[in-house]
C-alpha cells in the first residue's frame, strides 16, 4: 500500500482481520467438539453429553462393525464413481477448451444445470426413474447417481484448470512428427494430470460425504453418511468420531504433504532458473 | 449431437420399456462406440471434426440418462394418482391435484426453504468475504495454508458436524453459556432470535447450521476472483487520493462480483433443498420443503406428491437463478 | 459384488448356462444393464453350510450373542444393524417384495404394528414352531396378539413401556401426568417421539381414552388436534427418535415421551433423568422378529429364534439392551448372572409390579385406511 495510513484505515484493516480469525474460529468449532468427543466415554448409546476421559475408543475404532462395514462401502462407491467421473468429466473438459464446435454452448449450459439442482431434486427424480424402470437400489445405483453429480464438477475443474493451456505444444509435437494420440499422452497429458487429480479428488470426497442423493437411491445398502443417519435417531457410538477424526487427519496429512511437494518442487525450479541465469 | 442425447430421454422416459429399452441401449451404446471407433481410423479430418463430439459422447450419454431422463419421470409422476396406498409404482393420469396439494398443505414450508436458503446466504457472504479477502491479500506466503485451513472441516462428514452443532448450541452448550455470561442473550431475545433461553431447535439454529454448512463455497469463489484481481490497481487508486474503504467500493468489489454471484448460488441452491440441518438442528415449526420430499418420498410413499413438490423447487430456484443472472449482468455461471 | 442380493447365494435355484449366457451378454449393453450383471453374480454359485442374516435396529444386542449363536450351531450369520425406522425401511423393501423378489434379510425387527402391516401383505412366512420349542418361553402376556393367533408368524425381540422422561433439574418437581406435557411451564421444553402410536397413545390416554378401543381415524382425532395445538403454540420443541434421551440430559428437554429401557440405560450415572409411567397409563409396545418371504433359511431362521428365547441367552441380551424380555425366566438368570445384572433384576422398570402392568395399554388393530388417516395427519403434525 502506498502512503500513510491514517488511524482509521488502520482500524479497518485490523476489523477486517479480525473478522477473519472469528470466521476461521466458527469453521473449526464442530471440528473441535468431533475430535474431542472421539475420547468421550459416553453412558448411553449417545455420544452427546461428556462423561469423561478414554483412550478405548481409538484404540478399537472398527470395534462397531455395521459402521466399519459403511465406511468400507463408502470408500468403494467413492473409488469405482470417481474413476468414471474423472474420466467422462476430462473427456468433456477437452472437448470443451480443444475444439470449437457447433452446440459447445448447449453443451455448457447442460453442464452447469445438475449444479444448480438442489440435492434433493435430483435424488427424488432419479430414484423416480429407477422406480419406475424396476431396477433395484444397491451398489449399482448409487455410482451412477454419485457419476451423475461428480461430472458436472470434474468438467468444470479441469476446464477451468486447462483454460490457460498452451495447445501449440501438442501441435509443435505433430509437426516433429509425433501422431496425435502419442502427442496427446506424451505432452498435453502430463500437463493437465494435476487438473485432472485435483478433480477425481473433489469428486472421490464430494462422494464419500454425499447424503441426500444417496439417501434416495440406496435401498438397503447402506453408505458411511447413511450409517450415521440411521445412528442419530438410535444411537450414536463414539466410534463415528473416531472415524470422522481420522479421516479428517488423513486429508490434512495428504494437503499438507501436497503443500510440502508444491514448495520443494517451487524452490527447485526457483533454484534452477537461477543456475541457468549463470 | 443434441439429437442422440434427446434420443436417450426418450428412452430413459416412459417410451420405451422393459427389455426393450435395454436394447435400445445397447445399441445407441454400440452407435457411440462405432463413432469413436470411426474417429480412430479414419483420416485426419474425420478425426478432427468428430473428436470433439466422440470426447463429449459418453458423459453427455451419462448425464442425459441419469440427469434428464429422470426429470422427464418426476414430471409425469409428478402428475401421476396412486391406485392404493402402497402403490409404489403410480400410472400418469394428470393428476394435477399434487400441485394443489403441494401448496396448500406445504406452502409453509416452502416459504421457509427460500426465506432461510436466502438469509444463510447473506450470512454466508458477510462471514465469507473478509475470510476470502485477508486470505487473497494478506495471505503472503501462507495463502495456500489457509486456504487449506478453510477446507479442513470439511474433510469431516456433512452430518457428524451438524450433529457437533447439537453439542455447542445445546441449552447449556457452550454457546449459550458465552451468550448468559456477557448479555448477548438479552440482545437476542429483544430481536426475538432466542425464547425461553434456548437458540437449539429455532429458525436461528437451522439457519445458523446452513450457514455453516455451504459457506466453503462462498468463500472458494470470491477467493478465486479476488486472487485474480491486480494489486496494483488498487494502489493507482490510492495513489489518486482514493480513500482505502473508495478504493475497495469501486476498485475491489466490482471486480468480485462474479465471485459474490457464483458463491450465493453454490450456497442458495444447495440451501434452500436441504433437509438435514432442519432434521438436526430444528424443531417441528422450523422444517424446510426438503424434509418434506424426503418424509412424503421415502417415509410416506406418496412419490406424485413429493415429485410434484420435487418440480415446483427445482422450477422456482431455476427462475430466481435467471433473474439473478440479469440483474448481476451475467451468464457465466461457474 | 454386494447388492442386498448378497442372501440368495445358496439359497436360489442355480441358473441355468443359457440363463447365464443371457445375462453375461448384456453385459455390452453398458451401464443400463449392470444391475441385471449384478444379479446374476450375486445369484451364482451355492454352498453347503447355511447362511443367516437378520437386520435389526442398532444398538439393539451384546456384543457375544452374535458370534456366540454362529459359533454353536455352525451357521454363517450375518447381523446387520440397518433396521432404523419402521417407515423407510418399509418403502425401502415395499418395491422388491411386492414384485416377489427377495431382500438380503431372511429375519426382521419390525414394530409389531409393521410386522402386523407385513403379514397382511402376504410378506411372512409361518415360523417352524415345532423347531422353535424355546417359544413356550414367551410372556404369557405377550402370547397369542390379536393379529397373530398363536404367534406363527412373529415372536417378539424386545418389548418395552412409553411413558414420561423428565429430568428433574429442569422440571424442578415430579411428573405425574400426561397433562404435564402440556404445561405452560414448560414450553419449548417438551419432546414427543416420532413413533406414532406411543406420542398418540400417551396422549389419548390422557384425554381419558383406552387405546385398545380406538379403531378409527375419528376416535384419535382429539389426541392429533391436541398434539397439532402444542406444537403451533412452540409447547414442544422436537419429535425425536431415541435421540431424547440426549435433549434431557443436554437440558433441552425438561419432560418428554420416552422409552423405559433408554432412561434405564443411562442408569445410576445421571439421576437426574428419570422415568414415570403417568397416572393415566403408559403404552406397551415390542419389535417383532418376522421371517420374510422368499428366505429360504427356515431352519437357521428357527435355530436363532429357539437360541435367543432360550432365558440363559435372553439374560445376556436384556443384561445389554436393558429393555424388557419378552422371555420368562430371564430374571432369574440375571440374578445367575451377578454383579450389574443381578441388580437389574431388582429393577422395576425392567420387571414392573403387577399394579403397573395393569396400568399399561397398548394399541389393537387399525385397519389399513384408517391407519393412512392416522399417518398422514402425525405427519402433517410433525411437519414433515
Amino acid at each position: 500500500m502506498s502512503g500513510v495510513e491514517s488511524t482509521q484505515q488502520r482500524t479497518g484493516r485490523r476489523l477486517v482481520n479480525v473478522a477473519a480469525v472469528l470466521g476461521l474460529l466458527y469453521l473449526f468449532a464442530p471440528i473441535v467438539v468431533i475430535v474431542v468427543f472421539s475420547f468421550n466415554k459416553p453412558l448411553g448409546k449417545f455420544n452427546i453429553v461428556w462423561q469423561g476421559f478414554t483412550l478405548e475408543n481409538w484404540a478399537s475404532p472398527f470395534s462397531d462393525q455395521a459402521l466399519t462395514d459403511a465406511l468400507f462401502v463408502s470408500l468403494r462407491v467413492a473409488l469405482i464413481s470417481s474413476v468414471i467421473a474423472a474420466v467422462l468429466g476430462t473427456m468433456i473438459a477437452l472437448s470443451l477448451s480443444r475444439y470449437r464446435f457447433k452446440g459447445s454452448g448447449a453443451v455448457n449450459l447442460f453442464l452447469v444445470l445438475p449444479l444448480t439442482s438442489p440435492e434433493v431434486v435430483l435424488g427424488s427424480s432419479l430414484a423416480t426413474l429407477f422406480l419406475s424402470r424396476g431396477v433395484d437400489f444397491g451398489y449399482t445405483t448409487v455410482i451412477i447417481a454419485h457419476v451423475m453429480f461428480q461430472i458436472s464438477f470434474v468438467a468444470v475443474t479441469v476446464r477451468a484448470r486447462i483454460r490457460g493451456f498452451d495447445w501449440t505444444l501438442e501441435q509443435a509435437a505433430m509437426d516433429l512428427g509425433a501422431s496425435p494420440q502419442r502427442a496427446f499422452w506424451r505432452i498435453t497429458f502430463p500437463l493437465i494430470l494435476p487438473g485432472i487429480l485435483a478433480a477425481w479428488l473433489l469428486s472421490f470426497a464430494l462422494s464419500i460425504d454425499d447424503f441426500i442423493i444417496t439417501f434416495f437411491n440406496a435401498g438397503s445398502l447402506v453408505t458411511f453418511p447413511l450409517q450415521i443417519f440411521g445412528a442419530s435417531r438410535v444411537a450414536i457410538p463414539p466410534q463415528i468420531n473416531v472415524l470422522a477424526s481420522m479421516l479428517l487427519f488423513l486429508s490434512i496429512a495428504l494437503m499438507v504433504g501436497a503443500l510440502l511437494i508444491e514448495s520443494r518442487r517451487q524452490r527447485m525450479i526457483a533454484s534452477g532458473a537461477l543456475k541457468r541465469k549463470k | 449431437m443434441l439429437v442422440l442425447a434427446a434420443g436417450i430421454v426418450a428412452v430413459g422416459a416412459e417410451w420405451v420399456t422393459g427389455n426393450a429399452s435395454l436394447i435400445v441401449s445397447a445399441v445407441m451404446l454400440v452407435a457411440v462406440v462405432t463413432i469413436i471407433w470411426t474417429a480412430f481410423v479414419g483420416g485426419l479430418d474425420t478425426r478432427r471434426a468428430l473428436a470433439p463430439y466422440g470426447l463429449l459422447k459418453p458423459g453427455i450419454l451419462w448425464l442425459s440418462l441419469f440427469f434428464l431422463a429422470p426429470l422427464w419421470s418426476m414430471l409425469q409422476m409428478s402428475l401421476s394418482s396412486k391406485q392404493n396406498r402402497f402403490d409404489f409404482f403410480p400410472s400418469f393420469s394428470w393428476e394435477w391435484g399434487n400441485y394443489t396439494t403441494a401448496f396448500s398443505d406445504y406452502g409453509a414450508q416452502f416459504g421457509r426453504s427460500f426465506l432461510y436458503a436466502a438469509i444463510a446466504t447473506l450470512f454466508t457472504l458477510l462471514i465469507g468475504y473478509p475470510l476470502a479477502y485477508v486470505i487473497a491479500f494478506r495471505g503472503g506466503k501462507y495463502k495456500a495454508v489457509l486456504l487449506g485451513l478453510v477446507a479442513v472441516p470439511f474433510f469431516t462428514s456433512y452430518l457428524i458436524r451438524t450433529l457437533a452443532w447439537q453439542n455447542l448450541l445445546a441449552d447449556s452448550g457452550p454457546v449459550m453459556s458465552v451468550f448468559n455470561a456477557t448479555g448477548f442473550t438479552t440482545v437476542l431475545e429483544a430481536l426475538g432470535i432466542i425464547t425461553n433461553g434456548q437458540i437449539m431447535n429455532t429458525p436461528a439454529s437451522v439457519i445458523g447450521g446452513l450457514t455453516y454448512n455451504f459457506l466453503p463455497f462462498m468463500i472458494l469463489p470470491i477467493y478465486v476472483s479476488l486472487e485474480k484481481i491486480d494489486v496494483r490497481l488498487v494502489d493507482a487508486a490510492m495513489d489518486l487520493y482514493s480513500s482505502a474503504s473508495a478504493a475497495f467500493r469501486r476498485v475491489v468489489l466490482p471486480l468480485s462480483l462474479p465471485g459474490v454471484f457464483a458463491g450465493s448460488l453454490l450456497v442458495f441452491i444447495p440451501a434452500a433443498g436441504d433437509f438435514v440441518n432442519a432434521q438436526f438442528l430444528g424443531s417441528p415449526n422450523t422444517t424446510m420443503i426438503g424434509n418434506v420430499i424426503q418424509d412424503q418420498f421415502l417415509r410416506q410413499l406418496n412419490f406424485p406428491v413429493a415429485s410434484a413438490m420435487s418440480f415446483v423447487l427445482m422450477a422456482i430456484i431455476t427462475v430466481s437463478v435467471l433473474i439473478y443472472a440479469k440483474i448481476m449482468g451475467t451468464d457465466d455461471l461457474v | 459384488m454386494g447388492t442386498r442380493k448378497k442372501s440368495s447365494i445358496g439359497q436360489g435355484p442355480a441358473f441355468s448356462r443359457r440363463e447365464f449366457l443371457v445375462r453375461s451378454g448384456l453385459v455390452g449393453a453398458g451401464a443400463l444393464s449392470l444391475p441385471a450383471l449384478l444379479a446374476a453374480c450375486s445369484s451364482s454359485g451355492s454352498s453347503g453350510t447355511k447362511t443367516l442374516s437378520f437386520d435389526n435396529w442398532p444398538e439393539y444386542i451384546d456384543a457375544e450373542t452374535v458370534a456366540a449363536f454362529a459359533a454353536a450351531s455352525g451357521i454363517n450369520f450375518k447381523y446387520t444393524e440397518g433396521f432404523n425406522d419402521n417407515n423407510e425401511y418399509f418403502s425401502k423393501i415395499l418395491p422388491l417384495l411386492s414384485q416377489g423378489k427377495t431382500i438380503e434379510a431372511d429375519i426382521l425387527a419390525p414394530t409389531f404394528w409393521m410386522a402386523q402391516r407385513m403379514l397382511g401383505l402376504g410378506w411372512l412366512q409361518k415360523l417352524d414352531l415345532a423347531k422353535i420349542p424355546n417359544a413356550a418361553n414367551l410372556r404369557s402376556d405377550l402370547k397369542d396378539p390379536a393379529w397373530d393367533k398363536g404367534n406363527q408368524y412373529s415372536l417378539p425381540w424386545q418389548t418395552g413401556v412409553a411413558g414420561l422422561a423428565y429430568n428433574i433439574k429442569a422440571t424442578g418437581r415430579e411428573i405425574t401426568s400426561v397433562e404435564d406435557l402440556f404445561a405452560p411451564e414448560f414450553k419449548g421444553k417438551v419432546g414427543m417421539l416420532t413413533e406414532m402410536r406411543d406420542t398418540l397413545g400417551l396422549v389419548l390416554m390422557g384425554l381419558g381414552k383406552k387405546i385398545d378401543q380406538i379403531s378409527t381415524f375419528d376416535d384419535a382425532a382429539d389426541g392429533f388436534d391436541k398434539i397439532e395445538k402444542a406444537k403451533n403454540d412452540g409447547q414442544i420443541r422436537a419429535f425425536t427418535g431415541n435421540d431424547y434421551i440426549d435433549d434431557l440430559s443436554l437440558g433441552n428437554f425438561a419432560v418428554c415421551v420416552g422409552w423405559s429401557g433408554d432412561v434405564l440405560q443411562l442408569g445410576k450415572d445421571n439421576p437426574d433423568v428419570r422415568f414415570v409411567i403417568p397416572e393415566e397409563g403408559g403404552t406397551s409396545w415390542y419389535d417383532t422378529m418376522v421371517w420374510i418371504k422368499g428366505s429360504q433359511n427356515g431352519d437357521a431362521v428357527a435355530e436363532w429364534m429357539n437360541y435367543v428365547y432360550d432365558p440363559v441367552n435372553a439374560a445376556r441380551i436384556t443384561a445389554e439392551v436393558q429393555y424388557m424380555s419378552p422371555v420368562e425366566g430371564v430374571r432369574d438368570e440375571l440374578v445367575k448372572l451377578g454383579g450389574d445384572a443381578a441388580e437389574l433384576a431388582e429393577n422395576p422398570l425392567l420387571f414392573p409390579d403387577d399394579a403397573t402392568l395393569a396400568r399399561l395399554q397398548s394399541w389393537g388393530s387399525l385397519s389399513e385406511e384408517e391407519e393412512a388417516k392416522f399417518d398422514e395427519r402425525f405427519s402433517s403434525i410433525t411437519g414433515a
